[in-house]
């Protein structure tokens, strides 16, 4: 992000705390795929991934008025999405994946690497304990270090780091024992 | 052998703030309600203060102004004030008897005439009672009758008569000069 | 391992983007939000006017209470002064009278001399 851009947003959360529309509009823009992404990969269903990444900008329209800044902002959506997934899969069965039509475009930008690995990874980021596949995607997908999920998530560091070591370990027990673990769904979408 | 002391001692006490209680209520005399008088009258002043009137009236006493610090003084160690006063066109319009059931009263135990005054010249008769206990005084009583006016007065609890008397050069009260002669 | 792990972690993890259509569907539940709470608003006068009215009645009553202890310990204060004119008139007609009393009376003069 250029300083331009930083103006920006700020000028934005600034008119938007105001009761600007547009401004918030373009909050949620700016916003709205880390969000969203996080909501999908905690629950595994884009209906309610959807529905719960609205719930978030609904809640932070509210709340506006408490975020001071670009960096609260991004630090209250993270906190406020894990939340809301942890509370939703604890209240729920196991969740199960809903079946996509193939003809779904994928929104994932452009990646090197094996995506048959990396969709393999995501089912089995999918089957973790709720806490531990919101540190997993706090750390790889929202690229933050222990001590920042710690804050988000209102959790000790050392626990926080000990949901990464098991969960790493379990992932790569998982692969190295491909064998074992059913082949993904051609319909499964790219979660 | 401890707790029948107590209830005795308590008795002892009780017995006693009853007995102070009924000494002050002796110090009330029973005004009868004049309404024959008050009927006839072309003035009439009715004071009926007890000790929480009292109270509330001292808490509106400035001690700014003279008489209402000569009052604030007067009214300290007081349980209530009684004045039932009438004056009347004519000379002698009340009759007697009504003054006489208060005389009665005061011939009762405990009361002392102080003064008694027969002005044969102006027709005034003035009578100060006090009630006393002991060495303190409890219960003043004034009837002062007068051609055109009857009054009586009637003060229940600590008494200091000699700020009464200093109630002269206040509340209008002309001061009693000792060498007046006329 | 760790490392290439952790690489295909970040590629498999990748922000997607949300359905088409997603930041209107919020905008416009926003703003469907916020005229349904200025309408609650609107409600919640009420029962802030009617504690606003309790307020209001309880502070006159106090007010009345206050004016009128005031006019009661004011005629209290009047009748004590009263009364204590009474007294000390009645008393001055006493030490009037025992004054006189205590005159010596002259003999009225009969010019005999």
């Amino acid at each position: 992000m250029t300083d331009g851009d930083a103006c920006s947003l700020c000028d934005a959360l600034a008119r938007a705390r105001s009761g600007d529309a547009a401004a918030f509009t373009t909050l949620v823009r700016r916003h709205q795929r880390a969000v969203y992404s996080l909501a999908l990969r905690m629950l595994s269903d884009r209906g309610k991934a959807e529905d719960l990444a609205q719930e978030v900008f609904i809640r932070l329209h509210r709340k506006l008025a408490l975020v001071q800044s670009e960096t609260h902002l991004l630090f209250w959506l993270r906190q406020v999405t894990s939340r809301l997934a942890i509370d939703r899969l604890r209240r729920e069965p196991r969740y199960e994946q809903v079946p996509l039509p193939e003809d779904l475009p994928l929104a994932a930008e452009s990646s090197s690497g094996d995506p048959l690995l990396q969709q393999q990874l995501r089912a089995l980021i999918a089957q973790l304990p709720a806490a531990a596949r919101a540190v997993v995607l706090l750390r790889y997908q929202e690229d933050l270090d222990p001590s920042e999920i710690a804050q988000v998530l209102e959790m000790p560091v050392n626990t926080v780091k000990s949901h990464l070591k098991r969960s790493l370990e379990r992932l790569r027990e998982q692969l190295t024992g491909e064998a074992a673990v059913p082949a993904p769904r051609t319909d499964d979408a790219p979660l | 052998m401890r707790a029948s002391l107590s209830r005795l001692l308590l008795m002892l006490v009780l017995s006693l703030a009853g007995s102070a209680a009924a000494r002050a209520a002796d110090a009330r005399l029973m005004l009868p309600e004049f309404h024959t008088l008050e009927a006839k009258a072309s003035e009439s002043v009715s004071v009926t203060l007890d000790s929480s009137l009292l109270a509330m009236a001292a808490r509106f006493l400035d001690s700014n102004k003279p008489e209402d610090a000569a009052a604030r003084q007067i009214i300290a160690g007081l349980t209530g004030i009684y004045v039932r006063s009438f004056t009347f066109d004519s000379d002698f319009a009340y009759p007697k008897e009504d003054v006489a059931s208060v005389r009665k009263q005061l011939s009762a135990p405990g009361w002392q005439q102080l003064v008694q005054v027969r002005s044969r010249k102006d027709h005034n008769d003035v009578d100060v009672y006090v009630r006393v206990e002991g060495d303190k005084t409890n219960g003043l009583a004034i009837i002062a009758s007068e051609p055109r006016e009857f009054t009586i007065v009637n003060i229940v609890g600590a008494i200091d008569l000699q700020k009464l008397h200093e109630l002269q050069g206040h509340f209008g009260i002309p001061q009693l000069k000792l060498d007046d002669k006329k | 391992m760790s490392d290439d792990l952790e690489k295909q972690l970040r590629e498999a993890l990748r922000h997607v983007d949300p359905p088409p259509g997603f930041a209107a569907r919020v905008s416009a539940r926003t703003q469907s939000e916020q005229r349904h709470r200025w309408l609650a608003a609107r409600h919640r006068w009420v029962p802030a006017t009617l504690a606003a009215s309790v307020l209001l009645s309880l502070l006159v009553a106090y007010g009345w209470q206050l004016r009128h202890e005031r006019e009661q310990g004011l005629a209290a204060r009047q009748q004590l002064i009263e009364a204590l004119r009474l007294t000390g008139e009645k008393l001055d007609l006493a030490y009037r009278g025992v004054q006189d009393a205590s005159k010596p009376t002259v003999p009225p003069d009969t010019g005999d001399t």
